[in-house]
């Protein structure tokens, strides 16, 4: 059964690897946000410390949202979707291989990403790299469950992209909110990461738990 | 449907008649020794809050029928329910900004119920965003329903994740955590009776609501079968 | 007993009754071929048949199993071609036949997706990638899933569009050769005389119920 969810993840992979494109364009996006900030916050040596973690935790948030709005693109054409859909295997797995799909082109893109803000910003955390890129992984894990539910909900929706960052957006607020406090927790010599560990882990268990329930009752008709 | 009409007038009666009691006991009430005249916002606020919550709950309750039972009756009151949920929680915010202003010295603060009802307007105006921009009413249904029920699930969160972010908020003002109800005494007898007529006043409009969405669900199916009959 | 019995099926959109009370039965090696006017609910059926669409009202059981609780099951026992290819673009026709079997979890070596290629004659296309193709090939790649998946039950909306006519005589053949290897074939055509050369029972979908006769199709 997991086979049928690997295979949809790897279909979907193949196919950003191959067009390149919304790995490109995730990439692309995500530098221009940073020039954004760059140019909104001007921030010397000591402020784009404290300023990383909100930083890195916006661009993640925006640069996601792109490869959302693709999620089901490739389903669309020749109406595979519905292909899909009549797969022997009960309607969570479809969920849980497109949601792996996702969540793998997501964390390539990031792990490109935070070197690079890093760079940018000229922020001197390199000895926790590994420990800031896990509390991102925390926070990807949830959101692209919330994400890829709600991108299968607005798949049919008209003007679909704004819609989906206005239904995602607040509904991420906690995450966001942990997020940052944690990346910030790592940080400092002595933070206090693990409560906001703590919540990111529940916000991951809750969504993780009623996303493929709620996209089965989606497609139920 | 039927008894949606039946109950109409009756709650619109029952609305003005404890709107009007309501009223004229807040403005008997005392004022309040700090707070002075704006005391009164609190009366719409607190009560509004609380209607905005109740809405919620509404919506989640009438979604989760809408799934299992795939009642139309569900779904027709979901839809209603949004517009008044969302109409209370704009007031909601309204009315804390304009008795925050002179209490705080600031329009706005990041905590956490008013963050956590910022985020409820978002999703509630997101309900109305989802609904009206698909084009097939079945899988627009299901798609508000299911997230109702997320935003249900998140709504919490979101409440706690704020509250352990920052706390500069006084406690809650039907008896927080502190035991002593912030609302003096005096001031109590008023805000339960604006309670009873913001529950009939919200209510009537997702009853009114409904019936228009009913009307207009019906014309659109005749419209559909008078185009097959011309075929 | 029928290897296929539908009763009572009931069928709407909202308020919009598209079926009222079809009833069906059939045989292995049987082949029904629905005529109705565009709107008649074909389609309709046929999804309902795939199990995409969950059962409103009505019962309808395929070799034993209820589609209500054994759903999963049906659908690895059917194989439906609609109108939609259901095909990706970025993958080759290998890859896609790849992809549908795997999601069936039926076991197919490559090989045997090479000779179902070859059958359906895409030999030279099975290395590129499908996007190009055009709407007969896709049609033609998607008969191969027949050939790969040997379903009990085969559902065709319109499976005669975007073939030339060597390509109806192939389906044809291709079709006959399934039922006598006893499968069953539902088919929504509007076309009577493309399917005049295979066998089968003409059944008519008017006013949302299913009729033997022809009369019962006005105008």
């Amino acid at each position: 059964m997991l086979k049928a969810a690997y295979r949809i993840a790897w279909k979907d992979m193949v196919g950003d690897l191959r067009r390149r494109s919304s790995l490109s364009s995730m990439l692309f996006f995500s530098i221009a946000v940073l020039v954004v900030f760059q140019a909104a916050f001007e921030p010397d040596r000591q402020a784009a410390v404290k300023l990383l973690p909100g930083l890195v935790w916006a661009t993640m948030l925006f640069t996601s949202l792109m490869g959302l709005g693709r999620v089901f693109q490739a389903e669309e054409e020749n109406g595979a979707f519905e292909g899909l859909l009549l797969a022997s295997v009960p309607r969570g797995i479809i969920f849980l291989g497109k949601w792996m799909g996702n969540l793998l082109l997501t964390l390539l893109v990031q792990a490109m990403i935070l070197p690079l803000t890093m760079i940018l910003f000229n922020v001197d955390a390199w000895h926790v790299i590994h420990h800031i890129f896990g509390v991102l992984v925390l926070g990807i894990l949830g959101l692209t469950g919330l994400g890829v539910l709600l991108a299968a909900m607005t798949q049919a929706a008209r003007s679909r992209e704004t819609l989906l960052a206005l239904l995602l957006l607040p509904l991420v607020a906690p995450l966001l909110i942990a997020g940052v406090q944690a990346t910030a927790g790592v940080m400092e010599v002595d933070g206090q990461p693990w409560p906001w560990i703590k919540l990111l882990l529940i916000f991951d268990t809750v969504y993780l738990a009623l996303a493929p329930w709620g996209f089965s009752w989606l497609v139920e008709e | 449907m039927n008894l949606l009409a039946r109950i109409q007038r009756p709650l619109g009666f029952m609305t003005l008649l404890w709107l009007g009691v309501g009223l004229w006991m807040v403005f008997q009430a005392p004022l309040d020794f700090q707070q002075g005249n704006s005391v009164r916002i609190l009366y719409a606020h607190v009560t509004s809050a609380k209607m905005s919550l109740f809405c919620y709950i509404l919506l989640t309750i009438t979604s989760i029928t809408y799934l299992i039972k795939k009642s139309e009756t569900a779904d027709i009151i979901s839809e209603a329910t949004v517009p008044v949920g969302a109409a209370f929680t704009a007031v909601t915010l309204a009315s804390g900004s304009i008795w925050g202003k002179p209490m705080w010295g600031t329009w706005w603060a990041w905590d956490a119920r008013l963050t956590s009802m910022l985020v409820l307007l978002i999703i509630y105006m997101g309900l109305m965003a989802l609904r009206s921009s698909l084009d097939e009413p079945l899988k627009a249904a299901r798609a508000t329903a299911i997230l109702a029920i997320i935003g249900a699930v998140d709504l919490p969160i979101i409440h706690y994740s704020v509250v352990w972010w920052r706390t500069l908020h006084q406690p809650a003002s039907f008896g927080g955590s502190s035991g002593n109800p912030s609302i003096g005494g005096d001031l109590l007898p008023p805000l339960l009776v604006m309670a009873i007529a913001f529950i009939f006043l919200g209510a009537y409009l997702v009853v009114v609501k409904a019936q228009e969405i009913a009307a207009l669900r019906k014309l659109e199916a005749l419209d559909i079968e008078r185009m097959e009959q011309d075929d | 007993m029928a290897k296929l019995a539908v009763t009572g099926l009931h069928h709407r959109f909202g308020r919009h009754k598209v079926l009222r009370g079809v009833e069906l039965s059939m045989h292995s090696g049987e082949c029904v071929v629905l005529f109705g006017d565009n709107g008649s609910g074909k389609s309709t059926l046929l999804t309902l048949l795939s199990t995409r669409f969950a059962l409103q009202k009505g019962q309808y059981i395929l070799d034993g199993l209820d589609s209500r609780s054994q759903g999963e099951e049906i659908r690895s026992k059917s194989v439906f071609i609609s109108h939609n290819s259901h095909l990706y673009g970025h993958l080759t026709p290998v890859e896609n036949l790849l992809f549908f079997t795997e999601l069936r979890q039926l076991d197919c070596s490559k090989e045997t997706i090479r000779k179902a290629i070859d059958n359906v004659g895409l030999t030279r296309f099975a290395d590129r990638p499908s996007r190009w193709f055009s709407a007969g090939m896709k049609k033609r790649l998607t008969l191969a899933r027949v050939l790969l998946a040997k379903p009990t039950l085969l559902l065709l909306d319109e499976p005669y569009s975007a073939l030339d006519t060597q390509g109806v005589t192939w389906l044809n053949n291709i079709l006959a050769d399934f039922l006598s290897n006893s499968g069953m074939i539902i088919m929504a055509s509007h076309d009577p005389q493309r399917v005049a050369a295979l066998s089968h029972t003409p059944l008519f979908l008017k006013k949302g119920q299913l009729s033997t006769k022809k009369e019962a199709l006005s105008c």
